[in-house]
C-alpha cells in the first residue's frame, strides 16, 4: 500500500534511541542498498523482502529516487511471495501420489509411508512454486528525521513485525509502536508512569459493566 | 513493565479514549485547539464498533450508515461495552480528513486526506506532491495527538470524575 493512494492504512512508531550518531545520516543510502530487495522471479524461493525506492519498486539501487525528501527519508518495503493455490497443490499432490502408488504396486508393495508422502508433497510444492510467479507487494515508509518518528503504510501485524525487524537490522535502531500505552507514556512523561501502569478502566454504564 | 501488560493497558485506554471521543464529539461539537491556538474539530461518524465481555463471552456490535445515529452502539455502551473502533472526521476550516481508529493499537485505517493533485505540471519537482501528502498525513496525526493529550490530561487529572458523570448523563439521553 502506498502513501500516495486516496486511502491509506498506517502504523506509527517512535525511534527509541535518543542519540542517533550523526554519521548514520551519511550511511542511509548504503544501509538501504545493503538490505535492498532481491528479485526471485527466476528461482523457486517462497519469499523475498527488502527495500526499494519510494517511487519505483523496480529500483533497489535507489538510482532513480534517492530517499531524502526535505527532512524526511522515504523508501519502500517490497515483499514478494510465491503462493501455490491450495486447490492446485491438492490436485498435483494426488497425481504424484497415484504415480508413486503405481510404481509401488509394480514392486509388490501396498502402501506409501508417511515419510514418502511428505517427500512427495515437498517435491510437488517445489515444482509448482518454480512455475508460479511471485506476487509483489509494496509498503511505503516515511521517517521524519526531525521528530524521529516513522510510519509504514500497513496495519497488518505480520507485515509490521517483518518491517520492525528489517528496520532494526538495517539501521541498528529500535522502533516503539505508538500504541495507546506508549503514546500516553510519551505525553504524560516518566514521572506519571506508575499511574499509567496502574490504570483501572472507568465504568461508564450506570448498572456496572 | 512487560509488553503483555502494556497491551492490556493499551486496549483499555484506547477503548476509553474512543468512548470519550464520541461523547466529546457530540456534546462539545468536538472542538479542540492546538497549543498554537489553531481550532479544529473531530467528530465520530458513520461507523462505530463496540465491544464488551472477555474471552469466549466477548461480544461485538458494529454499526454503520452514512447518516446513522448508531443507536445499537449507544445501547451497547449503556450495557457496559466500550468503543473499540470508530470512524472519525477531522476538520479544519474547509478541509477534512477521515480515518478509522483502532482502540487496541491506534493504527489508522483508511486514512483519507484532502486531495493531492497527482498530475504533474512540466518542470515541477516530483517531490512536491510527496511532501504535500506527507504534510497532510502528519497534520491529521498531529490533530489526533492533540485530542489524545487532552483526554489524558482529563483522565489522569482531578476532573475525571466530573467528566465521567457528564459522560454517563450523555449515555442515558
Amino acid at each position: 500500500m502506498g502513501f500516495m493512494s486516496a486511502s491509506v492504512g498506517l502504523t506509527r512508531y517512535r525511534i527509541v534511541e535518543e542519540d542517533i550518531p550523526s554519521s548514520l545520516w551519511h550511511e542511509v543510502d548504503d544501509r538501504l542498498k545493503r538490505n535492498a530487495f532481491r528479485d526471485i522471479d527466476a528461482s523457486a524461493e517462497e519469499r523475498s523482502f527488502g527495500w526499494v525506492s519510494f517511487d519505483n519498486m523496480l529500483d533497489p539501487d535507489f538510482a532513480l529516487c534517492p530517499p531524502e525528501k526535505g527532512p524526511y527519508l522515504t523508501f519502500t518495503l517490497r515483499l514478494d511471495t510465491r503462493r501455490v493455490p491450495p486447490a492446485v497443490m491438492k490436485k498435483h499432490f494426488a497425481v504424484a501420489v497415484n504415480e508413486a502408488m503405481r510404481a509401488m504396486r509394480d514392486q509388490g508393495k501396498k502402501f506409501l509411508t508417511k515419510e514418502q508422502k511428505t517427500e512427495i508433497r515437498e517435491q510437488v510444492e517445489l515444482r509448482l512454486r518454480a512455475r508460479t510467479l511471485p506476487i509483489p507487494a509494496c509498503f511505503d515508509v516515511v521517517w521524519d528525521t526531525n521528530r524521529q518518528t516513522v510510519w509504514i503504510a500497513s496495519t497488518q501485524s505480520k507485515l509490521t513485525e517483518l518491517f520492525e525487524e528489517l528496520f532494526t537490522h538495517t539501521f541498528g535502531l529500535h522502533l516503539e509502536p505508538l500504541t495507546p500505552y506508549f503514546q500516553a507514556l510519551n505525553i504524560l512523561g516518566a514521572e506519571r508512569k506508575a499511574a499509567l501502569d496502574d490504570f483501572e478502566p472507568t465504568v461508564f454504564a450506570q448498572g456496572g459493566a | 513493565m512487560d509488553l503483555e501488560h502494556a497491551e492490556t493497558v493499551s486496549l483499555a485506554l484506547g477503548q476509553e479514549f474512543l468512548t470519550w471521543l464520541w461523547f466529546a464529539s457530540e456534546t462539545s461539537s468536538g472542538l479542540f485547539r492546538t497549543k498554537e491556538g489553531e481550532a479544529f474539530s473531530v467528530t465520530v461518524e458513520q461507523k462505530v464498533s463496540v465491544q464488551g465481555g472477555e474471552g469466549e463471552a466477548k461480544e461485538t456490535a458494529v454499526c454503520s450508515g452514512p447518516m446513522a445515529e448508531l443507536r445499537e452502539a449507544r445501547l451497547g455502551l449503556r450495557n457496559g461495552k466500550k468503543v473499540y473502533k470508530a470512524k472519525v472526521r477531522v476538520e479544519r476550516d474547509e478541509i477534512s480528513w477521515q480515518v478509522l481508529l483502532d482502540a487496541a493499537n491506534f493504527t489508522l485505517q483508511g486514512l483519507k486526506t484532502p486531495k493531492v493533485e497527482m498530475k504533474m505540471e512540466e518542470g515541477e519537482d516530483p517531490d512536491g506532491r510527496i511532501l504535500e501528502k506527507i504534510y497532510l498525513l502528519e497534520k491529521c496525526m498531529d490533530y489526533l495527538d492533540v485530542v489524545y493529550a487532552r483526554f489524558l490530561d482529563l483522565r489522569f487529572g482531578p476532573k475525571w470524575q466530573e467528566e465521567t458523570a457528564h459522560l454517563r448523563r450523555w449515555l442515558e439521553n
